[in-house]
């Protein structure tokens, strides 16, 4: 079955009830996505499809109706996407592993509401889980990038 | 920047129903009249009683949530004490969640219904329509078995419907369908769909008897 | 009984383990450094001036030997090489390096011995410097302890050091100035005419030079880079899902393994059927391995489905099967025939108490789990040259000893590429895990094997934090608390896992009463003593070890007693204080938080103070008491480490300590029922989310005189801090983790 993922085509031979998760990561290499529970409990998994934010570890690919964007698709260290510069700037990060999908959920809330209370980031942001606990940074770089996104 | 509209994207999502039926809760259902009058007080209110059970378990009433718009997470499989939906999930006026996080980030949306796609223990249940809570006014976590009585059969309360149509709705609703079949370890809805949709048309035909 | 004679009953948990080791010493041996390691493999024209700086014509490369699980010691290890080298961010190259015994950790000695961390009399050194001797001959490298920046401090700064000189001793003969006008910046040396020998030009010279040995440090008013915020060297990479860990590295012609153990701690397998899966696409193999089984197949996802079609015939755990057993085994602890030690005995405590005690209570901790957000895994290739190892692991050499147990090769010959962790906490101090991939690999000589646990299998199988049950009594009079006197029960941490890893923990575990003992409090009477229960379910080093458990009795005591004295929380803590560096990070805390001020009704505040890893560090909290629970509105955090080497990630390091005590102590356990844990993914054991998560003040101090870690020491005094501010808000008194079973949190 064909795929679209970081704009580029891809056709892979997998049963349709294998998640987008480990379509990305074991037959195409694409690992910025991680695993994390399995479950829908993490949000490390996060991609968008069209624009908006999936676990990829529910979405079976058979269901999968849309272009995938993984983190790697979001920016690169050459061309940074607005809510990586605002990780950048804070150093959220500690260990990292979660944080992928943290700028994921980020950049898709941010699509909806680019001027956040910090009740909704709250809202927004509870389903992604820090182990390392860097829900303070991370709050403040969503405040950085909301605030970067309404002057661009 | 490019800006997603909410208005567009709730209006795509919110109370889909789809005309077809998944397998495991019948794909024979039928809507069974009962000429009005011809069924008892007494068993009106049994027949009530068979519906209560449903409204009121988890698989039902954990989505039929207040103006909090906050699903909650109850039943065996959540221990004795129930609680809100972990995560600080609120799906908010639009009941979608397009406010902050939707419900379908987690909760996928299938192409087809599918028994099989929900068979991973505690995993976000799924089904072939946007996940979503139930309308503000069909409250029903918490509330008595009499206040969701007068509350069904209100059409201000109801989305408008005769209990025929209450009935029909059960029948091609697939969100709900999901309670009879919720795979994992989640304890299914009692009765069966046909029963469920028995019982309204049973309730009524005895006139729409409620319980104090 | 004497100061010393309590040294000698208590001896030490690395010495103990050295004198069972059967090693023998003398001067010559300690004083001998290592072999450098990177001299082994060594191309032409490059140069290494020691372990950890490597040049050639093209590049200069740093080894960062301690693991970088999330807490940043990679930046900071290269940093402190840095700032003597005179190389920027940006001019270098990092690796992990291999193992070896040349990377020993010279600040794990400091934890094995008995004395407190603010005792540097005559005794307390000497103990010290004889046991960083024992870790140097044992080779010990490894990442633990908060002990990352104590072992760097000085031994990195020095590699940078030497290796500098060495550089300009080559610049000297290659353009005839004598050294003493050389200067070096940027990479590079400077001649008095401007000219610039960049170090790579220098490299094939400096290799036929013997490295300059002693060299003086740099003082603190020079330094460039230490003090100072750094731009983490992984932060671009992690902020663009671009660094590999481990679970991310690809080999050549690997396949994908997962594993299922019976779940029922310690018990076997007696069969399985595994018929469905062998048939299911993509499945390659089906392996038994020690008490479970592995199925090997071309992807993860079909791994990990075709190991839920197998049905298992599991054996029964051998630890009791109910969480009740596991309490009662506790509460039948606290007895003079297991006796760990009496950690402390300031004062007369069966004078203090003949007459019976003004206050007492019960205190317990559960099980936690560790759950870093990357599931264990590991890949291992076994030929019948070598074994190769590519996982993320802290204790790199004893990893190359148990793998090469199970294949066959000597030590040596297993070569671990160490990886960045997605967290651990502890988690990867662990063995279980790659032991499992090799015994699969062994079975497929040849084909590289990369097993992933699901997130339930990590659950099942984490090692969590011990269990722990405190009893505490004590007197107060005229306002004042004059004695405390807690003792706990609790499984030795230290045996459980050394039991696993094959390195025996004899004696006393000084991780059993961590957070309880050394807590420089000057009260009259102070006895704390530890007993040691019977091992239950396995237990591993979870983040602080001890101390999260003890000094939650402790400080919950203290509090308990100072609130019967009638005094002010904070003020009595900094009189009993008898520590300058501590009551100054009390006084701070007060300061910082308006200590005393209104708060208005229906709120709290409390504060803890703890002392774990060398660390004073005090804690305020404040809480609003709303219909829906308790809400945690701020904190504070204080603490003294001697020097920040990065003031940024020092900030984010205690943010995120503050989270993960604060978050497990609101609700997270794991209970056992029929041997299993009943927690199976983070639904159920769920920790802090953001929306619990308080605004977070972060002050670090540096009048300690030695420098000190910070990756565990904020996580103790989070748990009695909420429950002294949620008692000041409430009137109810927590003693028991996690407290979301005696009351509701927003």
């Amino acid at each position: 079955m064909k795929l679209t993922v970081n704009g580029n085509t891809e056709e892979v031979n997998v049963e349709p009830d294998m998640p987008l998760l480990w379509v990305l990561r074991d037959e195409l290499g694409i690992t910025g996505v991680k695993y994390g529970c399995g479950i829908a409990q993490c949000g490390a998994c996060t991609v968008h499809v069209d624009g908006v934010a999936v676990r990829s570890c529910q979405m079976r690919v058979g269901d999968l109706d849309g272009e995938v964007t993984t983190i790697e698709g979001l920016g690169s260290a050459e061309k940074l996407h607005i809510v990586q510069e605002a990780w950048i700037e804070h150093q959220v990060a500690q260990c990292g592993y979660c944080q992928s999908g943290q700028i994921m959920q980020a950049a898709s809330f941010l699509e909806f509401n680019d001027d956040p209370t910090d009740e909704e980031i709250d809202t927004a942001m509870s389903a992604n889980l820090c182990r390392c606990g860097t829900y303070p940074r991370i709050r403040t770089a969503i405040k950085t990038a909301a605030k970067n996104i309404r002057e661009a | 920047m490019k800006k997603l509209s909410l208005a567009v994207l709730a209006a795509s999502f919110a109370f889909v129903s789809h005309a077809f039926a998944a397998e495991a809760v019948g794909t024979n259902r039928v809507i069974n009249e009962f000429p009005d009058g011809s069924i008892s007080q007494e068993e009106g209110l049994e027949n009530w009683q068979k519906f209560f059970e449903v409204a009121s378990h988890p698989r039902c009433a954990n989505c039929h949530v207040g103006a909090d718009h906050k699903p909650m997470w109850s039943g065996p499989s959540f221990g004795d004490k129930a609680r809100v939906h972990g995560m600080n999930i609120n799906a908010g006026e639009s009941r979608i969640g397009a406010e902050t996080l939707l419900c379908s980030t987690c909760h996928v949306t299938l192409k087809e219904p599918d028994p099989n796609a929900n068979s991973i223990a505690h995993a976000a249940p799924k089904v072939a329509m946007a996940w979503q809570l139930a309308p503000v006014e069909a409250e029903w976590f918490g509330k008595s078995s009499s206040y969701i009585c007068n509350q069904l059969k209100d059409p201000t309360r109801n989305g408008e419907r005769t209990i025929k149509e209450v009935a029909i709705h059960l029948d091609h609703d697939l969100i709900l369908h999901w309670a009879w079949e919720p795979g994992g370890t989640r304890e299914p809805a009692p009765h069966s769909l046909q029963e469920t949709m028995d019982a309204l048309m049973k309730w009524s035909a005895a006139g729409t008897p409620c319980p104090e | 009984m004497g100061r010393v004679a309590k040294i000698a009953r208590r001896t030490f948990l690395i010495g103990s383990a050295a004198i069972a080791g059967g090693v023998a010493f003398g001067v010559y041996a300690v004083k001998k450094d290592p072999d450098n390691p990177l001299s082994a493999d060594l191309s032409d024209g490059s140069a290494t001036f020691n372990p950890w700086v490597l040049v050639d014509s093209e590049k200069m490369t740093l080894i960062t030997p301690h693991g970088d699980k999330g807490q940043g010691v990679m930046s900071s290890q290269a940093a402190l090489i840095a700032e003597e080298l005179d190389i920027e961010f940006g001019q270098f190259e990092t690796s992990f390096g291999k193992p070896s015994p040349a990377y020993w950790n010279r600040a794990f000695a400091e934890e094995g011995v008995p004395f407190m961390a603010t005792d540097h009399g005559f005794t307390a050194e000497t103990m010290r410097s004889i046991m960083g001797g024992v870790v140097k001959l044992l080779g010990v490298q490894g990442t633990g302890g908060s002990t990352s920046m104590a072992d760097s401090f000085d031994k990195l700064r020095t590699a940078g050091a030497t290796a500098r000189e060495t550089l300009k001793l080559a610049a000297s003969q290659k353009s005839g100035v004598p050294v003493g006008q050389l200067k070096t910046a940027n990479g590079a040396v400077q001649l008095p005419d401007g000219t610039e020998l960049k170090y790579t030009e220098l490299a094939s010279l400096a290799a036929t030079i013997e490295p300059v040995k002693d060299v003086k440090l740099r003082d603190e008013s020079q330094w460039r880079l230490i003090g100072k915020s750094m731009e983490r060297l992984d932060i671009i990479d992690k902020s663009t899902g671009t660094l590999p860990y481990g679970i991310d590295i690809s080999v050549e012609g690997m396949l994908h393994a997962t594993v299922c153990v019976n779940p029922k701690k310690g018990g076997s397998l007696n069969g399985f059927d595994a018929s469905e899966a062998k048939q299911m696409r993509g499945v390659k193999d089906v392996i038994e391995i020690t008490d479970g089984v592995a199925v090997v197949a071309d992807n993860t996802w079909r791994a990990f489905n075709a190991m839920r079609t197998i049905s298992f015939d599991w054996g029964n755990a051998t630890i009791p099967p109910e969480q009740e057993e596991h309490w009662a085994t506790l509460s039948d602890s606290f007895k003079e025939e297991l006796l760990d030690s009496t950690w402390r005995d300031d004062g007369d405590a069966e004078e203090a108490f003949k007459e019976g005690a003004s206050f007492s209570a019960e205190y317990r901790s559960p099980y936690v789990a560790h759950a870093p957000l990357e599931p264990l895994n590991a890949i291992v290739l076994v030929t019948d040259d070598q074994v190769e190892v590519w996982t993320g692991h802290q204790l790199q050499r004893q990893l190359q000893v148990l793998v090469a147990a199970i294949t066959g090769h000597e030590q040596d010959q297993v070569i671990l590429h160490n990886q960045f962790m997605g967290g651990s906490f502890g988690h990867r101090l662990e063995f279980e895990h790659v032991k499992q991939a090799a015994e699969i690999a062994n079975k497929m000589r040849g084909t590289p094997i990369k097993m992933t646990y699901s997130r339930e299998e990590d659950f099942a199988h984490d090692f969590p934090r011990h269990i722990s049950m405190g009893r505490g009594q004590g007197m107060v009079k005229d306002g004042k608390v004059t004695a405390i006197d807690l003792s706990l029960a609790a499984p030795s941490v230290m045996a459980s896992q050394g039991g696993r890893a094959n390195l025996p923990f004899p004696g006393p575990d000084s991780q059993l009463a961590a957070g309880a003992w050394n807590n420089p409090y000057n009260i009259d009477t102070y006895r704390m003593t530890a007993y040691r229960a019977p091992e239950l379910a396995p237990t591993s080093s979870w983040r602080a070890v001890g101390a999260p458990a003890a000094g939650f009795f402790f400080d919950s005591l203290l509090d308990e007693l100072i609130h019967e004295a009638g005094a002010d929380p904070m003020e009595e803590r900094i009189r009993l204080m008898g520590h300058d560096v501590s009551r100054k990070v009390l006084e701070t805390a007060a300061e910082l938080s308006n200590w005393g001020s209104d708060l208005g009704p229906n709120r709290g505040r409390g504060v803890a103070f703890v002392e774990s890893f060398g660390v004073p560090v005090a804690e305020v909290v404040e809480v609003t008491n709303t219909d829906s629970g308790i809400k945690i509105d701020k904190v504070w955090c204080v603490c003294d480490v001697g020097t920040i080497v990065d003031p940024i990630n020092f900030e984010n390091l205690v943010q995120g300590g503050v989270v993960f005590g604060l978050g497990h102590a609101i609700n997270s356990e794991i209970t056992y029922s029929d041997g299993k844990a009943d927690q199976s993914n983070y639904h159920m054991h769920e920790a802090m989310r953001m929306y619990q998560c308080p605004d977070i003040i972060v002050k670090g101090l540096e009048n300690g005189t030695k420098i000190r870690g910070i990756g565990e020491p904020p996580v103790p005094p989070a748990a009695p801090a909420l429950a002294n501010a949620i008692f000041a808000a409430t009137g109810t008194r927590l003693r028991e983790m996690p407290f979301n079973k005696f009351i509701d949190f927003v």
